[in-house]
Formats: C-alpha cells, structure tokens, sequence
C-alpha cells in the first residue's frame, strides 16, 4: 500500500488510519461484489438494448472509461493547471501514474494499490470520497464495474478516437458496416422500399422538392425495366439539378450563420446575399470541400483573388454587430472575432474551442494560449462599427469592408444615361446664373419678411381626425388618432399680395399628448410629415428651399418636397417646441382675395407620427432661416465681404434663387435616382496593411491583456507547415491539407446526419472527448477518407450514401425487438422535414413554386406587426405580390431578431450563432401554421386548382389519385379514397347550395392567387382537400 | 409489439403529456441525447429539486432600465451633492454608454413630487411617483445591490434573461419550462407580453437557445391572432375546422396502422391540441367578462394594448396555470429629461403592478406565484448633459449604469417587507451584499424548486445551464 504523504488536499494521515483504510477497501471491495453480483442478473434480465455494451469484452479505454473520466473527474483533475486540484491529473497516462509521493492514482492491474479506486469507492458521508459530495456527482455501479475492470486490465489510456487520424481496410462499402453493426445485435435489415417510395426520398433529400407526376411516371417505366440503372440515373440527374444547391445551402447557412440583418438593437438590414447566393452555386458546382473551405476562410488572400472568392469571405462577415448606441468599438470587434474563431472550430474541428476563451479547456486538449494563437489568425481585419462624427447618442454606423456587386449592362446603360442628363442639368443651371438674378436676390435678402397668415375655409383628413380651428388660424388635431393620414386645408388670404413663399408651422398645444407638436406620443412628441403640396386655385405650385427651424437627422426638411413619400421632416429631439418650415415657390403667384390655396400634409410614417397643430402663411420675399440667415443678413450689409464671406453668400443663393433652385432640385432628383441604380454590395473579409498584435486576455476581458501570442494551431492536431503563411490563407490550407484527422469525419458526419437525421457521432458540434461515440466508428472513417481520396468531392460521398442498400430501405416500423430509436439503422429512417423544406415541398406540391434563383432577399406574406423593433433605419416588411411571393425558403430575408415566423414554428434558428443541428419538434403551433397562416391556405386554394385542372377524368376517385399522385407520389388507398370522397361530396352539396360560402371561401383564400376553375362550389370544396392534404404528417415528413 | 417497443412508446407518450408542445419533445435525436446524458449522470435529472416556494412567475422587464435612483434607492446625499463634479473615480477608466466627460452628479429633485416616503409597516423608501406601489409596500422584497456585466441594452437584455451576453442561449422562462414544464397542457408553459415595441435582444429574449424549441416563450400578442395562426381562414367556422382537423386526424390514424411511427401519434395529439387553443387562448385573452370593478382597478380596457392589459392577462394566465409569465414594457431609457420622461412612465405601470399584487394576493396565488420587477441594468447617479443645480427641474438624463441598481420581488416565497443589500451613498456602487446577475437568476430559479447547479443541458460537449459556473442563491430573502 503506498504511504499518504502530507500534502493539503489529502490530508496527513497516522499508521492506525492508514490500516483502517485498508480495512475500509476490503470491505467495500466485498460489499461491491455482491452488489455487482446482483446487478449482472439485474442486467441481464433487463433488456438486450444495450446487448453489445453488456458484453464481457475487454475494456475499451475512449468507450467505457473516458466518459466517467471527463464526466466526473478532469472538472479537477484536468489540462487546466489553474484549477488542477492536488497536482494530479487524470486526462492522461502520465497524469494518473505520477507519483504524488509514494502513491499513485493509477496502478495498472492493481486495484488495491490505485488510490483513484479507493476513493471512488468511499461511502457518501467521507470526506474523502471522489467525486466529492458538493460536485454533485456520482459514479454509478455499473461505472464502477468498469474502472475496476479497466484498471485490473491494466489501466491503459489511449488517445481520443477523434484526434487520431482515421484508417480503413480497403474493399467495403456503406451497406458493409452497417449490416455489421445490424448482426452483432441480432437486427435484419428492411426490404427495399417501394419504387414510388425511393423516388420521393430521393427527390426531397436531394433537392428539397418533391417528383412531379411526369418525374415519377417516367422513373417507375424505367424501374420496371432495369431498377438498378433507373435508380442510379435518378440519384445522378437529382445531384445534378440546380435545386442541389438551395437545398444542401440551408445546413451550410445555419454554420455560417447567415442572415441579412446586423443583429442586436434595431437589428438593421444588410446586403450579403451574394454570399449566399456563392454558398448554393459553389454547391451546385461541386465545389471541392478543400477550396470550399479556402475560399470562404481566406478567398481575399488567395492571389489574383477572383471576385467570387472574395464574395465567399461573406462567410465570416455574417457574424453579428451591435451598432446600438453606447457599444464600445473595440469590445464589438473582439466580440466578432471570438465568434469567428468558435465558429471556425465548430465547423471545421467539430470542437468547441470556446472554453479555452477564459481558461484551458476543462476537457478537451485545448490551452487558452492555443485559444488566442488561433485569434491571431483572425485578429487583422478592420472594425465593423464606428461612431457617427460627432454624435454619441446615435446608433453607430456599419461600416468594415465590403464590395460592389457587377451590374447587368441595362443597367449599366441607365446609369449612364442619367448621368449625362446629370450633366446637361448642371449646365442648365450654369447658364441660368446671371449677374442681375444675384443683384435682385441680394436686394431680396435684405428686405424684412413680412408674412401674412392664411384663413381656414375648410379643413379634412383621411384619417377620421377631428379637428378645430383655434383663433389664430391654427388648425389643432382631435379625436381618432390614425397613423396613416392625409391634412387637406383650404384657406384665403385677407390682403391680396404676390406670394414668393410659404411657410408651415407646426405648434405646441396643451391638449396634445405630451404638449405636442407631435400627437403619436407623449413621451416622444415626434411628428414625421412626409409630404407637403400646395395647389393655388386647383393648380398645382412647384416648391423649393426648404428651409426649417429643425431638422432631425435623416428626417430633412427638404424631403417634404421631393416626391417621395418614405423621405419626410421630424423634429426629435426637439420636442415640445413650436417649429416652422419655409418654401419658396418657382415662379411667384399674384393672391387675390378669392384665391384659394390648398395645402395638403401627408403622413405615411407607419410608427404614427401626426402634426397635432399647424398655421400657414405667405410671404413676398425669400424667407430667412435662422442662425444661417443672420449671419448671411450681416455679410449682405457689408460694403466689402470678404472673400470667404462672398463664398458663403454665392452658396446660399445657389441654394435659394428660385430661378436656381429648381435646377438645384431637379440636380438632387437626378443625384438620388443614380444613388437608386448604384451596384448592389455584399459584405468581405479584408486583411489590415498592418495587423494587430493578439494577446492573451485574461478571463477572456478584451481590457485584461496579458502575454503576446503569435497565430497558432493547437498541438494535438497535427503540426501547420512552417512554409505556410501565417495567416487566415495558412490557417485554411492546413485544415484541408488532408491530415487532420477531424476536418473529413466533422463534414460527411453532417451530411450523414442531414439523410438519416442523426449522426454517426450523434454530438454533430462536438467530437472531442465528451462527444458520443459513434454509432459506427469503421464507417465514419471510411466516409472521411473516401471524401479525402475523391479530392473533397461532396457528390461523390453524397452519391454512394444514396445508392447504398441502406438509404433505400423500406422506412415502416416492424415490431422491433432493439433499438425504436433506429440509432443502428436496419430499416430507412423517417421524420419530419425542416422549415425551409417544409415551405418548398408545399410550394411544389400547389403548382406555385417559382424556381428563380439568386438575389436580394424576398418577403413573401408574413402577418402584420412581426418586425417592431425600436432604433435608427429601422426596416420594414414590404409584402411581395409578384413570383417573389412563392420562392423558395432559402430566399426569404433573415432578420435575427424577427425570423420568418412560420419557420420559426418549424425550429429554424435565429442564426445569431453558429446551429450545428435544428431541434426537430411536433408542436400544436406546428399544425396552427399549416392550417391557417395564410401562406398556407393559398397554397392549399392553388393546389385545390390544380387538382381540378391536372386530373384526366373529374371524377371524385380520379382527381383524388391526381392529388396523391402531386402530393405523395403514390396512389391513394382505398380508405383514403372512401372518406374523402364523404369530405368532397358534403362539401360540394354545401358549396352548392350556399354559392355566398364559396364565394367567401375561395376568397378568404386568394390573397394574391387567382384560381382557374370556373365552378366555385367545387373549387371551395376541393380547397377543404387541400387544407386536408397540407396537413398530414406525410406532407411534412420524409418517409 | 416488443414489451421494449411498448415501453419505449410509453415514455414517449409520457414526455407528450407534461406539457404544451412537449408531445413535441419528438426530439429523435434531442431525446436520445438527454436519455444518454441522465444514465451518466443519475443526478443531472430534469425537473424538481426540492420543493418550490413559488409554482408560477410573472417576471416583468422595464425595457431601457428605469432610474431606480429615482424610484426605489433614496439617496439623500446624492441630492445634497446634486450639481457637483462627480467622483473622479466614477468615470476614470469606466466604461460608460454616453458620457464622454467627466459628468456631475445628479439627485432626484427635492421637489414632493418625486419626494420618497416611508410606506406600510416596513417603511420601504418609494417615491412619490408610485403611489400605487406604496401601498402595498409591505409585499416588497427589494434587492439594492444587484450590478450586471454589460452596459448596453441588448447585450445586456441579454445577459440577464439568458446569463451569457451574445445569442444563443437559452432564456430563463426556457429553462424553466424545460425544468418543470407547466399545469395547463392547453397553453404554453412560457408567454411574453409586450407592450411597446419589442426590446433590442428581440425575439432571442425569450428564444430556447440550444434547448428543445417547444420551451421557447410563446409571444401573446395584442393585435391580430393572440398566436400566430390562431383564426380560421376568413368564411371557415369552427365546425368547419373541426371536420378538417377530424379528417386531417383518421387519415394520420390510418397511416399510424400501417407504419407504425410514434411521431404520428404524437401528431394527431397536437392537431387535437391546436383545436383546443383556437377557443382556449381567445378566451383567456377575452378580459371582456372581467368586472369593471377590476378593470378599474388595472386600468385596463378590453380589447386594448397596454402594460395594464397585459398586467390583468399574467394574472389570468396564472390562474389557468401558465408556469412563467414574461411582461416587457418598452420606454424607460432616459438619457434626457428624466424628471420628466420618468413620471409619464410610472403613471402608466404604478396602478396595473399595484393591482396586480392585491389581486394575486385576494385570490390566494400569491403565495405561489413569485411576481419579479427588473431591468436590464440601473441608471448613472450622474447626470447625462447638463444636471443644473437641483433647484430647477433638469433637463437632464441618467446614462447605462452596470454597476448597482434595485429590483424587487414579491410573494411566492420571498419576504415581503425586506429589503436586501445597499448601494453606496452616492447609489453608484453595489456596497452592501452585492448580488450578481447570476445570482439573482439563481434565486428565482431556486424559488420556483430548481437547483440552478442542477438543470443542465449538455451541449457541445459540456453540462449548460443558466448561470454558468456562478451563481448562489441569496437565502437572506426567502421565508
């Protein structure tokens, strides 16, 4: 027995205690072998579920004893020296054999000597029992059956399966090791499925979307001929469609982390959709997993960088961004590039470098040192916020690198077009510039403004507003209070006079929330005006020079004049003030006293931000603005201005001059519609001239530096070629140099998961040492290396998975004796499909699926009041009426803080971080989604009108096999066949005698479809069909 | 059928009946996992630990952070030195949202309308501004030392409702929900409220995180469906819907028979289910039967959006026995014209929280049911612009300020009348008792029979949970 040495947390020890411990292990020993006794005939009545684990072979080190290690004692007793109790660690031979003084933890093939044993085996009240009673953990029987017998065994450790590079006898293929892993727990493997049943599987695995009819009459004919080819032709021409790519593209974005919005307060849009569009062609490319990788990690690093592999660097410019108002610029870069580093590890490594952020990892062989070696590599690109000049209580500006985007040569040519109407303008306005229009504005300007207030004659507005008109000819708003509203006031003048100008003002009031001027709110008394129009005697009046006593930023006053209903004027934070707003008319207008002026006010601002109180007047003059005007009023008094003071006055009169002005403003239409056409951008990775130099931070704090590191691969992989640039570039190659011995296994583990819907390791984001262990260790290799030796080819690996007798197998469950999970599939797995398939299926099945590919994001129906969110350049839904509307779920705009929310209800991610793996749930909101969300009650409506238009004969039965066909690809039964034909008989009987139902039915569903078959009755019965059809759990699931 | 098979089927149809949505727990995978997870660890089970002070929790969020200096934390020598250069060390190497130069310090007004007041047998410290809450002073247990990480709003949001301040993690009401499930399998576990606009953490405030999405809070919103797709399209009735979901069900049933997938079962429950919320959830969201005399007492008014609205529905909820219940009530970031923002503020939640508490408390379900007022962080004893000199009214604000502020508890299991841990005298540090945000997180978990320590999820390879490797419950306010 070794001597307990005197060190802390064992504690010293006397000769007697010694001997009682002794004593103690014996007795425990005993005890422990009754028990143990006990539970072998415990275990082996139970159930033959874990057969092959009950088996009395021999110990397996990273199967049976690693797991209770890492479970229960490297928390302590781990890689990490800071929180290492005792000096002792137990991940590693070594660590375990040390002599901590005359004793070891570990004493191969001698139970009674390894201290670890005695320890684990101490009853609950001892102090010294390990795992200690406040971790709250505890090792079971069964574990401690298995150190026992490890240790008796001789106690060896061997390094974890997933960092030792994968090996494979040559000869076998897929079906080989899984029929092997079937037989040694007495499983026999399914029939083949159906031919029908093949198709379906195929067709929604490979490309998200279901065979259509003439798809399956075609592939059933060549069945019935030769199955074989039939099937290998089908799997080739399904891997070759351009739907491949928008279907696989899903699982990529979920890594990638893609969406269009920054994420955050305000969570503003933002344009990297070429990314995504890069991610679905370098898919349907087939792309080489190695230069997949390269591009997207390091494409702007490569030489003569093609402008696709720079829109490939989108994939580490998708990470989130807080522009909120307050965010320290550095703690939002640090932020993003700890993410870009987890995430690369996740992806890539199937590790979680994460932990090491703080600490070294508590389990896996990962040192914080190794944490930021790798931050290194991504520590040298430029901030992505910056603060707007001098504002701090805005939100920030997004800036950091990105791109332009190649335009189409139309609208080159328009571009072009409008910049040399650009040009004429501008000489246009040259021209009009003479010496005496100075003079006469000159002479102008020094004259005092004398305006004179408009009468009220009648006042409306579109928003059901009350209103009173106050004795100073002020209009104040009441009652109803509408968001979206138009003023209409028509007023006179008392005194005939010639109007050059016309002012707006917008007044405080006590009766209005918060005094106003606004009346949306009483804390915010904001108004958004977004037009203005005056009209003299039912002719329209051209208005320039806006001029305002304030402007909120972006809300210039100027946009009440150019045409443009989002553009408008808004006061925050001056609230509670009166405010005016002042405009010079074109070309004078003579007022008599039965002039009638009309001044419309527009608000279309949907937060709802109405004037509560305005007054007009006119004026025969150029109306002053304020600090501005007074400065220019005491220049124009000046004999001799300066020059820099002639400078100032020649800008404001360009500005100003009426016979100017409207050049200046037809310049700034002219200016704004060739902003409109300017080239779409898209997000990329930019490496600084000169990069950071990366420290350590001290409990992961980016204000806590400690050591500088230099970019760095952790040491358990295999070494980075000291020729390789140590940069992002370097970084990628080495992952895909074909040696580490994770990067293959991370990726075709994913794709193995994506068909059968659970992995081979079924911990996708994790195969370091508290990952599961694989369900077929042989096969995860051989697919590795067969994806390593096809050059990266994805196809190739995704093709063999296909033909494999396993992935055809008939999917029904027999009464099974092992394994209801399927985790050892002898028979094809079946579940529910994700959001986006889900959608996509639905679409195809309803003859609405539009296959445009590519672009900006789309907004098909979404319910109203989804995206509220408060903030600067906040977005909004702009519901698609055109074939946007029915495009496939890939396209649709991902905002993070508001998803698409039907999808949301099918477990897709807000995808403000890296998803490895979608939940797969059965919800009642689930069946809420598809039974009415109206996206899906048009869909229904428009297959109900294929149906009717598709089917060869109308009768019941025949259009019944038309829907089956559609939807299922197979024919109906006949107990189908009998209770729906019940279902469409009541429903035409209904339909028919109450004609206003199905009229009020077809409409209820049409929001944008219009249906083609001319006998409502049966349309809206058939509607109820397919309302019926959209909702069975064959629609939604992969079979 | 195996006995195996049946057995297997059994534990799964007992995972379909705990809760909304957990027929849900279909989680092929998820389900796996857990499984495997819990025959490593035999401790690391689901659900309760010990039994629970509180069985339901409205836990409602000023979104923006209300100045609790101004509310709850008096500090007279703040307002003694209202107008002076503050502190050197309130601003040299701190990280502030706004302020960008050395700011002054800032009192509440001396004036009675934002006077506090000793209150009820207890004498909490309340202004004037909630006189409401005033009077039921004596169910409060406030806590004044509670400080947080993060010093703007969405992170921050963040890191109080999920314990980690960037996305993807679950949130409390999630944890919970996935804890210990919920009473009324006809509604969720877990219900946001929102009045205002929804806060800058946005949907991720309520989201699951790496946890199953059937515990996500499900939004109830105001305007339109109640949830999402709740109404038949426009010219079906409800019997007509009913037929549709019967027809949808026999035919899933048929193919049940013939494939024999529980998933299928699980379905046809749900498809049940969700005909059952089309009239569960308009009736609980119908306050029309409610009696003027309470409408009155919430100042609420059916059919309308509103904090009070949405402070008579929680107590609705609770009563059909929703597990956690989650206000958000967007508006209280002042950085300007506090004195004045502040007011307009408490005059629309002093009344519904006030009411809320009686009502609770009338009808028995405040003994469990915890009712939990926070924020996302408190408000600088400094001013942000110009502070004046305290004899007229500032037009001043309050920036972000991490490192102290007040929220209060009441019912279920924490002493009402008590009041836990102290700012300094000047409100900027947590002096007395600090309680961290994971703490704090640790305690309600605690309340509602959860071992924060405990509830885990194992993910990525490691054991999750709320409050990381932090966390202790602060006894001191429990009964």
């Amino acid at each position: 027995m070794p001597l307990i040495p005197a060190i802390p947390h064992f504690g010293i020890l006397s000769q007697e205690e010694r001997l009682n411990r002794v004593r103690n292990i014996l007795n425990r020993v005993h005890k422990f072998l009754n028990r143990v006794q006990s539970l072998f005939w415990a275990v082996c009545l139970s159930s033959a579920l874990d057969a092959a684990a009950e088996d009395e072979k021999a110990i397996d080190f990273n199967r049976d004893i690693r797991p209770i290690i890492s479970e229960n004692c490297v928390h302590c007793h781990g890689p990490d020296p800071e929180t290492r109790d005792a000096g002792l660690r137990l991940d590693t031979q070594a660590g375990a054999m040390e002599d901590l003084g005359g004793y070891q933890a570990l004493v191969p093939h001698d139970l009674e000597s390894s201290e670890m044993w005695y320890r684990i085996m101490l009853d609950a009240d001892d102090d010294e029992l390990m795992p200690p009673a406040d971790s709250k953990r505890a090792l079971t029987a069964e574990q401690k059956d298995l150190v026992r017998r490890w240790i008796e065994s001789g106690g060896e450790y061997q390094e974890h399966w997933a960092f030792v590079a994968p090996e494979r006898e040559a000869g076998h293929t897929i079906d080989h090791f899984i029929q092997k892993q079937a037989d040694a727990r007495q499983l026999t493997l399914a029939e083949r499925a159906k031919a029908s049943a093949q198709i379906r599987r195929a067709s929604l695995d490979i490309i998200g979307l279901p065979p259509t009819p003439e798809e399956l009459d075609d592939f059933l004919l060549a069945y019935s001929q030769d199955a074989e080819a039939a099937y290998a032709s089908l799997v080739d021409r399904l891997l070759a469609s351009p739907r491949f790519g928008e279907r696989w593209a899903r699982q990529w974005l979920d890594l990638a982390r893609y969406a269009d919005s920054n994420g955050f307060q305000a969570d503003q849009l933002r344009d990297s959709w070429a990314y995504r569009d890069w991610v679905i062609d370098a898919l349907n490319d087939n792309m080489p997993y190695d230069r997949f990788t390269i591009e997207q990690l390091a494409g702007d690093l490569l030489p003569d960088a093609t402008l696709e592999q720079k829109i490939a660097t989108g994939f580490h410019r998708t990470v989130t961004c807080n522009v909120e108002a307050g965010v320290h610029v550095e703690q939002n870069r640090t932020n993003q590039v700890v993410d870009r580093v987890n995430t690369t590890g996740t992806v890539w490594l199937g590790v979680t470098m994460e932990c090491a952020q703080c600490h070294d990892h508590k389990y896996d062989p990962f040192t914080m040192r190794e944490y930021y070696q790798m931050f290194a590599y991504f520590n040298n690109t430029p901030v992505e916020v910056s603060v707007p000049s001098g504002k701090t209580d805005v939100s920030h500006d997004f800036v950091g690198p990105f791109m332009d985007l190649p335009q189409s040569p139309e609208l080159v040519a328009q571009r072009e077009q409008i910049a040399a109407e650009l040009k004429a303008v501008r000489a246009e306005k040259k021209k009009l510039d003479t010496k005496s229009a100075y003079t006469e504005w000159q002479q102008q300007m020094r004259a005092e403004p004398e305006w004179q207030t408009c009468q009220v004659q009648a006042f409306e507005s579109t928003g059901g507003e009350t209103s009173e008109v106050l004795a100073d000819q002020s209009v104040l708003m009441k009652g109803k209070f509408s968001a979206i509203t138009d003023y209409r006031a028509t007023m006179t003048v008392e005194t005939p006079q010639l109007a050059r100008a016309i002012r707006l003002e917008v007044l405080t009031h006590d009766q209005l929330p918060g005094q106003g001027p606004g009346r949306g709110d009483e804390t915010r008394t904001n108004f958004v005006l977004n037009e203005l129009e005056l009209e003299i005697d039912g002719q329209p009046v051209e208005l320039v020079d806006a001029k305002a006593s304030f402007s909120q930023n972006k809300y210039d006053v100027s946009g009440l004049i150019d045409g443009d209903i989002s553009s408008g004027w808004a006061i925050a934070p001056e609230y509670r003030k009166d405010h005016w707003a002042t405009f010079q008319l074109t070309e004078p207008v003579e007022l008599s006293k039965d002039s009638q002026l009309q001044v419309v006010l527009r608000h279309a601002y949907k937060g709802g931000r109405t004037i509560g109180r305005f007054r007009v007047s006119v004026l025969d003059g150029i109306p002053k603005s304020s600090d501005m005007d007074a400065e220019l009023l005491s220049i124009l008094k000046k004999q001799k201005p300066s020059k820099s003071e002639q400078k100032k006055l020649r800008a404001a009169y360009e500005k100003s001059s009426p016979a100017l002005a409207a050049m200046v403003k037809k310049e700034a239409q002219l200016d704004k519609k060739q902003k409109a056409l300017k080239p779409d951008q898209t997000l990329v990775m930019q490496e600084m001239d000169e990069g950071r130099m990366t420290r350590i931070m001290k409990r992961g704090n980016y204000l806590d530096q400690g050591d500088e590191v230099q970019a760095g691969t952790p040491a358990v992989l295999p070494a980075i070629d000291p020729e390789l640039p140590a940069n992002r570039l370097g970084l990628a190659q080495w992952l895909v140099n074909g040696e580490n011995p994770l990067v293959a296994r991370v990726a075709v583990n994913r794709w193995w998961a994506e068909i059968f819907g659970r992995g081979i390791v079924a911990t996708l984001e994790d195969f370091g040492t508290q990952s599961e262990p694989p369900t077929h260790p042989e096969l995860l290799d051989w697919l590795a290396i067969e994806l390593v030796e096809s050059g990266w080819d994805m196809k190739h690996v995704l093709r063999h998975i296909f033909l494999s007798e396993t992935y055809r197998q008939d999917s029904r469950v027999v009464d099974s004796q092992v394994d209801p999970p399927n985790h050892f599939l002898a028979r094809a797995p079946r579940f529910r499909l994700e959001a986006e398939r889900i959608r996509d299926n639905a679409l195809a099945v309803s003859g609405l699926l539009s296959t445009k590919m590519h672009g900006r994001p789309i907004m098909p129906y979404q319910p109203d009041n989804i995206w509220r969110q408060v903030g600067r350049n906040e977005p909004k839904w702009i519901e698609a009426k055109d074939e946007n509307r029915w495009r496939r779920g890939i396209y649709i705009v991902y905002r993070r803080a508001a998803p698409y929310p039907s999808m949301v209800n099918f477990d897709a991610p807000d995808r403000g971080a890296c998803t490895v793996e979608r939940p797969r749930t059965n919800t009642p909101l689930q069946a809420l989604t598809m039974l009415n969300d109206p996206a899906y009650v048009e869909m229904a409506l428009a297959f109900a009108d294929r149906i009717l238009t598709e089917s060869d004969s109308p009768s019941v039965a025949a259009r019944l096999h038309t829907a089956y066909r559609i939807a299922f690809s197979r024919e109906a039964l006949p107990a189908e066949i009998e209770h729906l034909s019940e279902v469409v008989a009541e429903r035409v009987e209904h339909f028919t005698k109450d004609p206003t139902a199905a009229q009020k039915t077809i409409a209820g569903a049409s929001r944008v479809y219009q249906a083609q078959h001319s006998d409502p009755a049966e349309l809206a019965a058939w509607f109820y069909i397919g309302n019926i059809l959209l909702n069975l759990d064959e629609m939604v699931t992969k079979s | 059928m195996s006995p195996q098979y049946k057995n297997y089927l059994s534990r799964r149809l007992f995972f379909q009946h705990t809760g909304f949505g957990l027929g849900g727990a279909a989680l092929a995978s998820v389900f796996d996992r857990e499984s495997q997870a819990a025959s490593a660890d035999p401790l690391q089970k689901r659900g309760l630990h010990h039994q629970p002070k509180a069985e339901h929790i409205i836990y409602i969020h000023m979104v923006g952070a209300p100045s609790h200096l101004d509310l709850f934390d008096y500090k007279p020598e703040l307002q003694k030195r209202s107008g002076q250069l503050c502190p050197d060390e309130f601003f040299a190497g701190k990280q502030l949202a706004f302020i960008r130069e050395q700011p002054n310090l800032m009192g509440t007004p001396k004036d009675d309308k934002y006077a506090f007041k000793h209150c009820g047998q207890s004498g909490h410290q309340i202004s004037n501004l909630m006189p409401h809450l005033q009077g039921v002073a004596d169910e409060l247990c406030f806590i004044k030392s509670l400080h947080t990480e993060q010093f703007n709003h969405a992170p921050a949001q963040l890191f109080s409702l999920t314990g980690f301040e960037r996305f993807g993690r679950p949130s409390i009401g999630s944890w919970v929900s996935y804890g210990i499930g919920s009473h009324n399998r006809n509604l969720p576990d877990f219900v946001v409220l929102n009045s205002g606009q929804i806060l800058g953490a946005g949907n991720s405030a309520w989201g699951s995180g790496f946890l199953p999405t059937v515990h996500q809070g499900i939004e109830f919103r105001s305007k339109g469906d109640p949830v999402l797709f709740l109404s038949n399209p426009d010219g079906m009735s409800d019997r007509e819907r009913k037929s549709v979901v019967d027809s949808v069900n026999k035919l899933n049933s048929l193919q049940l028979d013939s494939i024999g997938d529980p998933e299928i079962a699980t379905r046809i429950s749900q498809y049940e289910m969700a005909y059952r919320m089309q009239s569960s959830v308009p009736e609980l969201m119908d306050t029309s039967r409610e009696s003027a005399a309470t409408h009155e007492r919430y100042g609420s008014e059916p059919g309308a959006a509103s904090f009070a609205n949405n402070c008579l529905l929680a107590r609705r909820m609770v009563e059909k026995g929703v597990r956690f219940v989650q206000l958000f009530d967007q508006g209280w970031d002042h950085h300007n014209g506090v004195f004045n923002a502040l007011p307009r503020k408490t005059q629309q939640v002093d009344q519904p929280i006030a009411a809320l508490i009686k009502d609770l408390k009338e009808r028995g379900l405040l003994d469990k049911t915890l009712v939990v007022w926070g924020a996302e962080f408190g408000r600088t004893p400094m001013a942000q612009g110009s502070s004046g000199t305290g004899e007229k009214l500032s037009s001043a604000g309050r920036d972000h300020h991490k490192e102290a502020y007040t929220v209060w508890m009441a019912g279920g299991g924490v002493k009402g009348g008590h009041s836990y841990g102290s700012s300094d005298e000047l409100g900027y540090s947590a002096a007395d008792k600090p309680v961290h945000i994971h703490d704090f997180n640790a305690t309600i978990m605690h309340l509602l029979g959860i071992d924060h320590e405990r509830l885990t999820f194992r993910y990525q390879g490691r054991q999750f949970r709320l409050t990381d490797v932090h966390g202790h419950v602060v006894q001191d306010v429990i009964t």
